[in-house]
């Protein structure tokens, strides 16, 4: 009905609302502006009645009023000047006895988008911020700031910001954080509100009047504050004790930011209030309305990332329940994955493997993702409850269990001969292209273990004039390569094949230039293809060995209880699943190439500051070692530091969470001991050594870089250094 | 910050658009419904981005209420905030329906008006609400000095929640203790998870600014007093006390009181609100046990067996119960034997539901069904959802008593004695689940 013969209806709203007989019947009268506001809601351009609604605003009616208004304040920008016809009446209204016709007025004459607004409403603003109503008052305040939205790129009248500072001790609460708002949207280009001690400290003492959504807005502006000395800081923390345990789980949530700010020095006050909001955190998470439960499971996700175990105990109210939205299903695996302990971790297995055959298939596949996430854990049990799955020979099943496979190989090479031996015994064809794309993955970088691969790999090259997905065929071109490299005899005439028919037959160019590049590789000899094409097969990061790190809570505090937590992943847990068809292309050639991403924007004067050290792609061990006989030596120097007596774990560990990346390094008892290391910075790549003489003997450094940079260089030994004497320190 | 507020219904024609700020374009309207409510996709997550606006959503039976931000704001802020204008909108017209928003257009659009100024909260208690707006809308001539004044005290008053000089000739107060029990119970009768939330409602009509002092078998109090009266009646009282994992209030309660006292006391706002909310998870009453049976017998009939117990009091009555069994969606067929109540196949819902309008306590009832199937090819397992269950009790299943509700209005001529008090416990089912 809105877009039909609107032009119809507009006409006889205008004939009917400036009929005299239709002006006298109040009811009548009211009726046809009602059905104006309906019709503007649904979209129709009324704007043409604007005349006639003018008219209508004088009347005793407050809800004709409000009506008029509202219309008004719509298309006050389309029409500015019947608008200002309008302004007549409201500024009258402005003097009314009666507050709430005040307020009202006020309202909405600052609430008309139009230029040239400000002289009007200016003084009446002025005059409303000292009326004795606070009804007013409130709308005064937030009307200084409307009236700035309307010229933002005027100076800021001192006389006002002033006068809102001083409100600030007004005895309405509404008022009080109205003033903050208003502050905060005026000096935005300043920096927002300034919060000094007075200020803070009269705030503190007014939350308990405040309404919750204030509250939760005054919390935040007290983020701005530092409190002077340590006494100071624990009063405050005392004052917001209670409101952990608010009933609304935004106040604790606001609440507990603050706590973790403010005690950013004190470990165990951080400890303390995150422990105590666990409880409502909980609760939250099982609220009747599945938002508020969504938004609680996000939070929760975020304390986890500093204390995993807090929650530990709980981990049945994360069983997800049958009616529940997917997106909450979804975050609940995540948070059970990171949650499985040795005891509870069957229980856990047990509720996941009921997720596997749910009716959503994306479901079942993250499902089977979050096993294979345990799994690098619990192998054993895991791989059981994946190789039952495959006996269901359902597709999605199928294809997400070997896609998890893959990403489990990599991980965790030791369950390699578990799943090679599964994927031999024959599984199912997966039907989809990521399916097709892990069992590829996997009979190409562990042929040698399956006898049966070969074959398998030629069904695939005979119907590969069927295939449709070219990143299958990529896949697939890669696969077959590596696989002549470890078994030729059997894989030879199906390699020629398959590269005659990429080449001459293809019509995807990319598929094409693949099958070219190996086709000229080959022709350079195996043992040439063999370095470029064979990468490492598993995760060489080794992240199984080191454990899940415990962040920092300063990674997380500062976008906490924003919109960060809700969008962060997306619901799909896989992300985090590498895409190994990729794999050949940390070849030799490139791995001489620092990881484009990790580059920090940096020229070559920078200061030593600026410097940081990444990971980027991982090294193998033949080009480090290419590498490190090429180079030559830059720098060597004693670093004063024996070797730290903790576990080669906890070395690796800590020296990856400061960027540095171990290679190798001899067992803890041998002499002289040695290790290696490297680390990237700024387009340089760092090559070290460490090197121990006899026991207690203080460590000698030798440094080898590519391209060279002695900014980076000082920055990574003195990054080296303090990670060394940490460690000893322990 | 809310830059504007939209409601919908359930074919994504807006009912209501308010925008709040000029961030917000006329087209958002339509980016949401384009993007959210038209997707062929289930919804992914209530909060939705489209070109760098943030849309979140709640969904009231087909109505969908969205907020619309620029800004970097507080999510669950904004949840809370949407849930609560229901709840303002509930208390004005009752349930929220499309109808009803038709009907009420022009008080929802007065209602967002003073709800929200420039996209932040101003007044959101229903109760100061009344006095701005009234069903009829106010005219301005007919405004009484004495309505005015009112009005003044009422929004600089101290207390937010409650204004002065309420009278009443009858002081009288109704205490409902409302809980839904949630549990999930394996085929075996393993309890997998079952947690109790629960609500104290009340609705006061009382004179004056009365204090009012609340006491509940809270297993933390009961274990104080217990620690200064005789052994015995601690020993008594230990089995009747429960404990609450964690309760949260309205903001009347004073807090410092409930943390050093644990002694829960307000002044109590007029009228219906919520006066606590808690969860327990210990010692929980099940109000029923149900136990499944299916058997597949060849490859196109099924035989279901459900048994209900009902685990309380012979002398109480459970009321409305409701078992829904799945089916599988290729039945073709079903019978259905039930010793009492009334069962029914809906095809539609892929379910056997079955009705029995009331039921004492320590009794049993069956059902049994044959379900005949469909031969087909798609070799898919049928995933068999839960048995649920639906029904009301009137005791609450935590174990919550309350133990006094003490009223005192020092300037006023009434004592606690003169107050009329009711207090009702309702236990109703929230998931209430069976895997079979």
């Amino acid at each position: 009905m809105p877009y039909f013969g609107s032009e119809e209806m507009v006409k006889e709203l205008k004939r009917a609302l400036s009929n005299p007989h239709v002006q006298s019947d109040r009811l009548r009268y009211k009726n046809y502006i009602t059905k104006v506001i309906r019709y503007m809601t649904q979209g129709l351009d009324v704007s043409s009645l604007f005349m006639d609604m003018v008219k209508a605003s004088a009347t005793v009616d407050i809800v004709q009023k409000k009506l008029v208004y509202l219309y008004m304040c719509t298309y006050a920008s389309d029409k500015p000047d019947l608008a200002l016809l309008a302004i007549n009446t409201l500024r009258k209204d402005c003097a009314d006895p009666n507050p709430m016709v005040r307020g009202l007025a006020l309202r909405n004459m600052c609430n008309f988008r139009m230029p040239g607004m400000t002289e009007y409403i200016e003084q009446p603003i002025v005059a409303a911020l000292r009326d004795k109503a606070s009804y007013v008052r409130r709308v005064a305040v937030l009307g200084c700031a409307k009236m700035h939205s309307l010229q933002p790129n005027t100076e800021i009248d001192g006389r006002i910001v002033n006068e809102l500072y001083a409100l600030l001790r007004d005895p309405d609460p509404v008022v009080v954080v109205n003033c903050l708002r208003a502050l905060e949207e005026i000096l935005k280009d300043e920096g927002g509100v300034v919060i000094n001690k007075p200020i803070a400290h009269h705030l503190l003492n007014r939350m308990k009047e405040l309404d919750s959504w204030a509250q939760s807005e005054v919390l935040n502006f007290l983020l701005r504050y530092h409190p002077r000395s340590d006494d100071e800081l624990f009063d405050i923390l005392s004052l917001l004790d209670s409101f952990l345990q608010s009933s609304h789980a935004h106040v604790v949530v606001s609440t507990l930011r603050l706590f973790l700010h403010l005690a950013s020095a004190h470990r165990a006050v951080q400890a303390d209030a995150l422990l105590r909001t666990s409880a409502p955190l909980l609760a939250t998470c099982s609220a009747v309305s599945r938002e508020l439960r969504f938004a609680g499971l996000c939070h929760v996700q975020q304390v986890m990332r500093s204390q995993p175990g807090l929650f530990a105990t709980h981990y049945k109210r994360f069983f997800c329940g049958y009616s529940e939205p997917s997106y909450i299903k979804f975050r609940k695996m995540e948070i059970l994955v990171e949650l499985v302990n040795d005891e509870n971790v069957s229980l856990v297995l047990e509720e996941l493997r009921s997720y596997c055959t749910d009716v959503s298939p994306e479901l079942a596949q993250a499902a089977i993702a979050a096993i294979g996430r345990i799994a690098r854990t619990y192998s054993e049990k895991c791989l059981d409850i994946l190789t039952g799955l495959l006996a269901l020979k359902q597709d999605h099943i199928t294809s997400a269990v070997i896609q998890t496979f893959r990403d489990l190989v990599w991980f965790c090479p030791q369950s390699t001969a578990a799943v090679c031996q599964t994927v031999e015994a024959g599984v199912d064809r997966p039907q989809d292209s990521e399916g097709k794309q892990a069992l590829l993955w996997l009979l190409g970088a562990h042929g040698d273990q399956m006898g049966s691969a070969p074959y398998v790999m030629e069904g695939y090259i005979d119907g590969l004039k069927t295939e449709l997905s070219s990143t299958v065929k990529m896949e697939l071109l890669t696969a077959t390569v590596k696989m002549f490299l470890c078994r030729p005899a059997e894989t030879q005439d199906m390699l020629g094949r398959l590269l005659h028919y990429c080449i001459e037959e293809e019509s995807d160019v990319c598929v094409r230039d693949r099958a070219l590049l190996y086709y000229r590789l080959l022709q350079r000899g195996a043992e040439e293809t063999r370095r470029v094409v064979t990468g490492p097969k598993s995760d060489p990061s080794m992240s199984v060995l080191t454990g899940r790190q415990e962040e920092p809570i300063s990674e997380w505090a500062s976008t906490f209880n924003t919109l960060g937590p809700l969008a962060g992943r997306d619901s799909c847990p896989q992300t985090d699943a590498i895409s190994a068809a990729d794999q050949p292309s940390y070849s030799a050639g490139e791995e001489l190439l620092p990881g484009s991403e990790d580059v920090t924007l940096s020229g070559p004067g920078d200061t030593e500051e600026e410097i940081s050290l990444s990971l980027g792609a991982p090294l193998s061990h033949e080009s480090f070692e290419k590498m490190w006989l090429d180079l030559e030596i830059l720098h060597r120097q004693a670093l004063g530091v024996s070797r730290p007596r903790t576990a080669p774990d906890t070395l690796q560990a800590s020296l990856q969470l400061e960027k540095i990346q171990t290679l190798a390094f001899t067992p803890a008892d041998t002499v002289p001991w040695k290790a290696y290391i490297y680390t990237r910075s700024t387009g340089t790549l760092i090559l070290a050594e460490l090197l121990q003489g006899a026991t207690d003997e203080s460590l000698v450094l030798s440094v080898k870089q590519q391209p060279v940079n002695q900014h980076a260089i000082r920055r990574f030994v003195s990054v080296l250094k303090s990670v060394l004497q940490t460690l000893n320190l322990e | 910050m809310i830059g504007g507020l939209f409601i919908y219904n359930h074919k994504g024609e807006v009912l209501i658009s308010r925008v709040y700020r000029d961030d917000i374009g006329r087209n958002a309207v339509d980016a949401f419904r384009v993007n959210v409510i038209h997707a062929r996709q289930q919804v992914r997550s209530p909060v939705t981005n489209i070109a760098r606006t943030s849309f979140f959503h709640v969904k009231r039976s087909n109505i969908w209420l969205a907020a619309v931000t620029k800004q970097n704001v507080n999510a669950a802020m904004v949840f809370e905030f949407l849930y609560k204008m229901c709840d303002v909108m509930a208390a004005y017209f009752g349930k929220i329906s499309e109808e009803n928003i038709k009907n009420n257009f022009v008080l929802i659009y007065e209602l967002l008006d003073e709800i929200l100024d420039f996209g932040y909260p101003q007044n959101s208690e229903t109760g100061a609400l009344k006095t701005f707006i009234t069903q009829q809308g106010i005219k301005s001539q007919h405004h009484t000095k004495e309505e005015q004044s009112q009005i003044t005290s009422q929004v600089t008053g101290q207390i937010g929640w409650r204004r002065e000089g309420i009278k009443y000739r009858r002081n009288e107060l109704f205490l409902d203790v409302l809980e839904s029990v949630n549990l999930l119970m394996s085929p075996q009768g393993q309890v997998l998870s079952a947690h109790v939330s629960g609500r104290v409602v009340m609705k006061s009509y009382l004179s004056g600014m009365p204090e009012c002092k609340f006491g509940m078998n809270d297993k933390i109090v009961i274990d104080k007093q217990g620690k200064g009266g005789t052994t015995d009646d601690s020993g008594k009282s230990g089995k009747q006390s429960i404990a609450i994992d964690d309760c949260t209030f309205h903001q009347c309660v004073r807090l410092s009181k409930f943390d050093s006292e644990r002694s829960i006391s307000f002044i109590p706002p007029d009228g219906e609100y919520e006066l606590m909310r808690y969860r327990t998870t210990k010692d929980i009453i099940l109000p029923f046990r149900v136990i499944p049976l299916v058997r597949e017998v060849g490859r196109t009939k099924l035989e279901v067996k459900v048994v209900i117990k009902s685990n309380f009091k012979p002398s109480l009555l459970a009321q409305k119960i409701e078992v829904r069994i799945p089916t599988p969606l290729n039945t073709s067929g079903v019978q259905v034997i039930c010793m009492k109540g009334k069962a029914k196949y809906k095809a539609s819902e892929n379910a056997i539901v079955w009705k029995i309008k009331r039921m004492a306590g320590m009794k049993e009832s069956q059902i049994s069904a044959e379900i005949e199937l469909l031969p087909t090819n798609d070799k898919k397992k049928w995933a068999r959802p839960p048995i649920s269950m639906n029904f009301e009790v009137p005791f609450a299943p935590s174990g919550l008593k309350v133990r006094y509700l003490k009223v005192f209005e020092p300037k006023l001529n009434y004592s606690d004695h003169d107050v009329i008090k009711w207090v009702r416990y309702i236990g109703r089912s929230g998931i209430y689940e069976t895997r079979c």
